[in-house]
């Protein structure tokens, strides 16, 4: 087998070249004993396999994080036939300092000189074939989102693991400490670049644009400003899923349900085939939807630096949280969805701040409860108290932010590993469409396979415990459930109606209206309400009217901020467990978001009682 | 002086480095080292420190700035 391994630092563009690289033969696990995500991929080139692992980024080789040990041993144990290192065209100097810590390794390898378009965007000439002479390995000059490249890196792979290269010197070692032996490696890159590149001396001139998003406080309200047209524009992106979606529940029942009883299939599988699948699939394309969406927006925002000066903006703030500036993105796409939200935690340092950030994004409200949580407002409050209470949710949000970060923090982010920002703004340049559709493609495609296991599985669950054979709700086991544990929810602020929402408000927030529906108006069993979930809650003046007369404002305020500050869909857990590797921590942080929002709700509950 | 009392648009060159074996590491590999010529971009209250150096413009949180020497011409 031919194993070619990818190495360089953030923002080398090196997921991009091992995505084109491998497409959608990829493999996610662990690297063995640590939390650090492992990607494993392969492609064919003229009928032979080659493998390719994505090493983790970091910025170099020596320094104790897992991602660089797991690195530097991944390849001193000749685990890579190949190893292809990244680096910065645009700015050379700086990111060979990655090639500067492999030297040492001295094995076989090629460099690729990424991004060539943004360095004659800036008038950067670089001389490769001196640079590849001097090396004594090949040198690419490159551009990683353009696909034209590709054969020629694939060709160029192929011919270097027959006749491989290995570097023809390295930077002296020094004995004088971590300083000394950065100076000897900076001397090396300095020695190996003259005349391959002109290092410009010139003054640095702020561009007008950076002028503005760069100011303290007009810097600010830009930076929010473009967040919210990306949430727009996300929302323009997503629409057609969602219209989509939700049509196959109206269109496929009827069909599915006929043709099974025509086939005199039981009336439980019927009901299973033809209420739960299109509505899983409807959920699973709505979810699907909502991370395409996101992802193009914010992948595009990333990838014209925009990003950057955000996280520039946001670092006072988020280090109050033990987080650091980087957090920016992720918790800003939680407001559209909390899947990308936890997968845009890529972006931190290490673990243990990414697990933080993913406990804390999972308190921002996201799109689904901002389009429920409204509705069922309106049902007892005037649209000012509406308003109130979404201020107050805001306001919420952050305290819950605030209290999640002091109570894990201390532990996933201990005082002495906290970092602050250090990074890079990159210069503007232009997005290369074709890519970001692509990646919120594969990342799309990817949330959409997993959502039809899990929703498939969570909703046979839900369909068991609501099932009643004649439809009254009475007769199911989760009314029963429900019932004798009233004496304890009520103590929570809710009754077994209301508490049966605050259930399903961890299933999916859509789900709530329609489980409402089903508990206070009863006209639809329980699973046609859940898996109807849209149809059902169409009346919702019929709800309002009914739970109106059935629960106090108190009781309605209370599960407002339970459901509200719950543990977020199904589908955000799993996602959450599979980004972090970390069962403990993702069943740890959900036990503290389901206790948190009980406890919310009793005060709420208690509070409101006396004024209501 | 220390990179924090730098004021915008001053040239100047890295003189010391001060802190742990992880943050000499962290601030190293991107490119922050004795002798390096930088321009101090920007440098607001409560706002990380934007310096241009090796090609790149770096924000670097107050906190870490704090610990870079700098020599200014």
């Amino acid at each position: 087998m031919n194993r070619i391994a990818l190495l360089g630092q953030p923002n080398s563009g090196k997921s991009t070249v091992y995505n084109a690289l491998t497409g959608s033969h990829q493999h996610v696990g662990n690297w063995p004993g640590k939390t650090v995500e492992k990607n494993d991929g392969y492609y064919t080139y003229n009928g032979k396999k080659y493998a390719v692992t994505d090493l983790p980024g970091s910025y170099g080789l020596t320094g104790n994080s897992d991602e660089e040990i797991i690195t530097a041993d991944y390849i001193r144990q000749d685990n890579a036939d190949l190893v292809c290192v990244l680096v910065d065209a645009s700015q050379l100097e700086r990111s060979m300092f990655m090639l500067a810590e492999f030297a040492a390794l001295k094995k076989p390898s090629v460099l690729l000189l990424n991004m060539m378009d943004v360095a004659k965007q800036q008038n950067k000439q670089i001389n490769h074939k001196v640079l590849e002479k001097r090396l004594g390995i090949p040198v690419l000059p490159f551009v990683a989102a353009d696909q034209k490249g590709y054969d020629k890196l694939k060709k160029l792979f192929s011919s270097e693991l027959e006749k491989p290269h290995k570097l023809a010197n390295a930077p002296a070692s020094s004995e004088n400490g971590v300083m000394a032996e950065c100076d000897a490696k900076y001397r090396w890159i300095s020695e190996t670049l003259k005349d391959v590149t002109k290092t410009s001396s010139e003054k640095y001139e702020i561009s007008k644009f950076d002028k503005a998003a760069l100011h303290p406080v007009g810097g600010k309200l830009i930076a929010i400003g473009v967040v919210l047209l990306a949430f727009l524009a996300a929302m323009v992106i997503m629409a057609p899923f969602m219209a989509v979606g939700s049509m196959l529940p109206g269109l496929l029942n009827q069909p599915i349900h006929d043709l099974l009883t025509g086939w005199n299939v039981h009336s439980w599988l019927v009901s299973i085939f033809s209420l739960i699948l299109p509505n899983v699939l409807y959920f699973s394309l709505s979810m699907a939807g909502f991370v395409f969406g996101v992802n193009i927006a914010f992948g595009f925002l990333e990838e014209i630096g925009f990003l950057a000066r955000a996280a520039y903006q946001f670092d006072g703030i988020l280090s109050k949280l033990g987080l650091q500036g980087k957090a920016i993105c992720p918790v800003l796409m939680g407001f559209g969805c909390t899947i990308g939200g936890a997968c845009g935690t890529r972006v931190m340092d290490n673990w243990g701040q990414r697990m933080l950030a993913m406990a804390v994004v999972w308190a921002v409200p996201c799109g689904a409860i901002w389009s429920v949580i409204p509705v069922i407002s309106g049902m007892f409050f005037s649209p000012a108290e509406t308003a109130c209470i979404c201020l107050g949710i805001l306001l919420y949000m952050a305290v819950m932010m605030f209290i999640v970060s002091k109570i894990f923090g201390k532990v996933l982010a201990p005082k002495e590993t906290r970092s602050g920002m250090i990074m890079e703004l990159p210069p503007y340049h232009k997005a290369h469409w074709k890519h970001i559709i692509k990646e919120a493609f594969l990342k799309s495609w990817d949330i959409f396979k997993r959502a039809l296991v899990t929703v498939t599985l969570v909703s046979l669950l839900f369909w068991v415990f609501s099932f009643s054979s004649n439809g009254d709700i009475t007769k199911s086991l989760l009314y029963r459930v429900g019932t004798f544990i009233e004496p304890v929810t009520r103590f929570f602020g809710m009754g077994w109606q209301t508490f049966m929402g605050f259930l399903s408000s961890a299933f999916a927030k859509e789900a709530v209206l329609g489980v409402l529906n089903a508990a206070f108006v009863g006209q639809n069993s329980l699973v046609d309400a859940t898996f109807n979930a849209k149809t059902a809650a169409a009346d919702t003046t019929m709800l309002g009217s009914v739970m109106a007369q059935t629960i106090s404002k108190a009781e309605a305020l209370a599960f407002i901020f339970a459901c509200t500050f719950n543990v977020p869909c199904v589908m955000a857990l799993s996602t959450t467990y599979r980004e972090s590797h970390s069962l403990k921590w993702t069943a740890r942080v959900a036990g503290f978001y389901i206790g948190g929002a009980l406890l919310l709700s009793c005060v709420v509950y208690h509070i409101a009682v006396l004024f209501m | 002086m220390k990179l924090t009392e730098t004021t915008p648009d001053t040239f100047g060159i890295i003189k010391n480095i001060s802190g742990d074996e992880h943050f000499i590491n962290r601030i190293t590999s991107i490119g922050i080292t004795h002798g390096v010529r930088f321009q101090t971009i920007k440098n607001d209250k409560r706002m990380p420190v934007l310096v241009y150096l090796r090609e790149t413009l770096i924000a670097l949180n107050r906190n870490d700035a704090e610990r870079i020497e700098v020599t200014v011409r």
